[in-house]
């Protein structure tokens, strides 16, 4: 995942700041509590993809 | 048309898509991208990149990202990007068209090649090109438009219910796009199958801000 390429990239639903997760490969939006999925480096950047985080998750 | 409906025509053609239309649309694809005359470092969308047939046209000295529907279009772009080593693409990501996660004004040159058509509902699609698309940028669409000749027309107009089973919707009017989708257009051509298909270079007048349809939640 690029960094410039983070730059730009936003949550779909609040056009907020996503945090990208290396390790998970996600990016997760803490606002709407969705992480997006990177499947085979592709950002899948649909909410029906997105995986709704814990309550207890914090990122 | 519905995005279901285009995902799954999409993955019954993914595997045989460069086949079937790679020769058709890509004198297009070449003339667009010749015609974007984009300065070096500058950020372009390409939406609906699909197997990414377009991305090796690209000059190097540009940053392309690529956004598509179907997956399965976009694990063969994105093996094209690696198998080629496109050093100017910076990424190709899943996305809804009509709904893209990018900033407003990311991108100096967005380009639609053939995609006007086939979502659900082209003047969102513009709206959103022009949030992601800096003011002043510029806005390439490859669509067809319906044909000024009456008869043409009508045969389009009887084609219409058609296009759910291919994913196509060959009937949209021209001055009537323009005008709903709020585009300044700068030029037109004619591209490939005898002008069948239009190339319309607009330029975005002023960026659309994004306007959330459910108000969001605002932090006091």
């Amino acid at each position: 995942m690029d960094k410039k390429l983070l730059e730009i990239l936003v949550c779909p639903l609040c056009k907020g700041p996503l945090v990208y997760l290396k390790e998970r490969a996600e990016l997760v939006c803490k606002a709407d509590r969705l992480a997006y999925p990177i499947r085979d480096d592709i950002p899948v950047m649909l909410e029906e993809e997105a995986r709704q985080l814990g309550p207890d998750e914090e990122i | 048309m519905d995005t279901q409906a285009i995902l799954r025509a999409y993955r019954r053609y993914a595997r045989v898509y460069d086949l079937l239309f790679g020769a058709i649309f890509h004198p297009g694809r070449e003339f667009i991208i010749r015609s974007l005359g984009a300065r070096s470092g500058e950020r372009i969308l390409e939406v609906g990149v699909g197997t990414g047939l377009s991305l090796p046209l690209y000059p190097e000295h540009v940053k392309v990202t690529g956004i598509d529907i179907s997956k399965h279009m976009l694990d063969i772009a994105r093996k094209r990007v690696e198998r080629m080593a496109l050093q100017q693409v910076e990424g190709v990501m899943e996305m809804d068209a009509q709904n893209m996660s990018f900033r407003d004004s990311s991108f100096d040159k967005v380009v639609a090649m053939y995609v006007v058509s086939v979502v659900p509902d082209p003047i969102a699609l513009i709206d959103e090109i022009r949030r992601v698309c800096k003011p002043g940028g510029d806005i390439y669409i490859v669509n067809h438009f319906r044909a000024r000749n009456p008869l043409l027309a009508m045969a389009e107009s009887l084609l219409s219910p058609i296009s759910k089973l291919v994913g196509f919707r060959p009937d949209l009017d021209l001055d009537r796009f323009l005008e709903e989708s709020g585009l300044d257009l700068v030029e037109t051509h004619n591209v490939n199958l005898f002008g069948y298909w239009k190339l319309l270079r607009c330029r975005n007048r002023e960026a659309v801000a994004f306007n959330p349809s459910e108000p969001a939640e605002q932090s006091p």
